[in-house]
């Protein structure tokens, strides 16, 4: 494996690909995430765009990108990114395209069009081994349109849909894992809020071809319920906690990042979001906050 | 029929006051409508939300254009154009504003042929309008005249009963504060005519013929447009650095900042593009040596304009 350029944090690029002026919600993780992502990779990139938030990103005549943004519904844009791919090829074969102009093409979507009503075209686009970056910023659930479950929303949070006392009955989805089954070229999951991490893992990336998954979970000021200054705590605290393990998956193998110990009680990381108050308010649901820490205590027994 | 609009920024609570003066309405026994405008309503920016009520059915759909009423929770909005505050205020129209400034004030700066209230908003509350919406609707409701407090105070804990018994608390103790401030002013807001079809005035509008795709939406060969949009209009917090206690580890800020709005000058020194910074003060809360300050942007503003004066 070749040294990273990004040994430091102060290797990391000081001037930004992203523009300014888009339309994503004051603090929005998600942002962070693209917008460290975007300068790892470089402008010869196209974003293929799954509808979600990042909808928004680019809206005639404005866009934050340097180079050509396809927009596609939920569920297709790994065949739009399908699409890109043949295209350049195509040119390049002609000779019409010179190949250091090629392009790096990458999809963009959030949770709910990744863990739940894309994953068909994903899988598809896996099987045929298309050469794209599959990037997911996961803000756990339908933020665009208020917070909805998705199957990317963690077990008793309270949702726009689950707004009971119990709050989302069901368990987070393991993309991670769906992805690492189907044997792609590249598997990591990242957090803005960990920089060179993640500049490491995208410079890995970059450089592969094949299938590539870069998972990030994408703190929500809006969805989750925090101050969005507080956004880079809470990212922070879902790594020290263990709820969001850094980790990739390259040649067969599955390497953890990151490997906190002691790690963050989760209710450190809870207590912070409006989405999880109702464990400790009126009364504190005991019973509920030791099984989710029992959960991330399960996970990273098998990891040490 | 009374047309009422609310404008805020996303996260101020507009459409909960709107859905409050909707369910009051409903509760004294009009027809009513209420919608919050959908589009892009992130936290911070402008958004809007707006009530039709009437004794009979109301046929009347879309935005309302003439407003009876239009409450301003936040006064920076006043200036912004795209926010349309102004948007068809008439000669009885009412303009309601959350302030710090006097009516005279407003009354000197807008020129309108309509009243215009305030609601004080004390200097400290200014960034933080967490309770602006159950003050607006109550003052909305006590200036309509047509709505009973007890209406109000049902409207109230039905729509925020989700929030808790806390909150639902502290927003009727403001409503109510708000509700008794504006008993003198009692009926000021004039139910509007019924819109016929008939007298539907054509638009101001121009007709545009149809052109191929490749004209009227031509390529974009510019990289990164949207810094052409101003951002910086949704802040209500300014973060200022101290330069004298700023380390230069700029890779903290500038990486951390999810709006590419600090960029690094070839001192190697941050600097924050006000154009585009949202105030979410994340480069706040992680600059190591606390190097950044929380200025409300009304103050921020304000001592602006002392120092360009000559």
């Amino acid at each position: 494996m070749s040294e990273s350029h990004y040994r430091h944090m102060k290797d990391l690029p000081s001037t930004h690909l992203l523009g300014a002026g888009t339309a994503m919600c004051a603090g929005c993780g998600g942002l962070q995430a693209v917008h460290e992502v975007y300068d790892v990779l470089g402008e010869k990139t196209v974003f293929v765009n799954a509808a979600g938030c990042m909808t928004l990103l680019s809206v005639y005549p404005f866009t934050p990108f340097r180079g050509s943004w396809l927009y596609t519904s939920m569920a297709s844009a790994p065949a739009g990114a399908q699409g890109v791919r043949d295209a350049l090829d195509l040119l390049v074969a002609k000779g019409r395209l010179p190949a250091n102009d090629d392009l790096q093409v990458v999809v963009l979507t959030g949770d709910g069009a990744a863990y739940g009503m894309g994953l068909s075209s994903t899988s598809g686009a896996i099987d045929r081994g298309l050469d794209f970056i599959y990037l997911c910023y996961d803000n756990e659930g339908y933020a665009n349109t208020g917070q909805q479950s998705s199957p990317a929303t963690p077990h008793a949070a309270h949702t726009a849909t689950d707004s009971g006392v119990l709050g989302h009955p069901g368990f987070k989805k393991d993309l991670f894992g769906i992805w690492v089954a189907n044997r792609p070229a590249y598997a990591a999951t990242v957090i803005g809020t960990e920089p060179l991490d993640l500049a490491r893992k995208i410079e890995r990336a970059k450089d592969m071809r094949g299938p590539r998954l870069i998972l990030a979970l994408a703190p929500c000021p809006s969805g989750w319920g925090f101050d969005p200054g507080e956004m880079a705590e809470i990212g922070r605290l879902a790594v020290r906690s263990g709820v969001w393990p850094l980790k990739e998956y390259d040649d067969g193998r599955v390497v953890h990042t990151e490997i906190r110990r002691p790690r963050v009680p989760v209710e450190e990381y809870l207590v912070r979001q409006e989405r999880f108050r109702h464990l400790f308010e009126p009364e504190r649901n005991d019973a509920e906050l030791s099984a989710i820490q029992a959960r991330i205590d399960a996970y990273w027994e098998c990891v040490d | 029929m009374y047309r009422i609009r609310f404008h805020g920024r996303g996260g101020q609570g507009m459409k909960t006051a709107s859905r409050i003066l909707g369910t009051a309405f409903f509760g004294s026994g009009f027809e009513v409508q209420d919608a919050p405008l959908y589009g892009a309503e992130r936290r911070g920016a402008p958004i809007f939300a707006y009530v039709r009520a009437a004794r009979r059915p109301i046929h009347e759909r879309g935005v309302i254009d003439r407003p009876d009423l239009v409450v301003v929770a936040d006064d920076t909005l006043v200036p912004i154009p795209t926010a349309g505050v102004m948007a068809g205020l008439g000669e009885r129209s009412v303009l309601l504003v959350a302030t710090g400034e006097e009516p005279a004030v407003w009354r000197d700066r807008l020129q309108l042929q309509g009243p215009i209230l305030t609601l004080p908003i004390a200097a400290e509350e200014r960034a933080e309008l967490r309770f602006v919406g159950a003050s607006c609707a109550a003052a909305a409701a006590r200036l309509i005249g047509v709505i009973s407090w007890a209406d109000l105070e049902r409207a109230t804990q039905q729509e925020l009963a989700p929030l808790g018994e806390t909150v639902v608390v502290e927003n009727l103790r403001r409503g109510r504060a708000a509700w008794d401030a504006f008993a003198p002013h009692e009926g000021l807001v004039v139910e509007g005519a019924e819109a016929a079809s008939q007298v539907d005035e054509r638009p101001d509008w121009i007709e545009l013929p149809f052109e191929a795709a490749r004209i009227s939406a031509p390529d974009i060969h510019v990289a990164a447009t949207s810094t052409e949009v101003r951002t910086g209009l949704w802040r209500t917090i300014r973060p200022v650095i101290d330069y004298d206690r700023c380390h230069r580890c700029t890779w903290v800020c500038s990486t951390l900042c999810p709006d590419s709005a600090i960029a690094v000058d070839t001192e190697g020194a941050p600097r924050i593009d006000l154009d585009h910074c949202k105030g979410c003060m994340i480069c706040v809360a992680v600059c190591p040596t606390h190097a950044i300050e929380t200025i409300p942007e009304g103050e921020a503003k304000h001592a602006e304009s002392e120092e360009a004066r000559p």
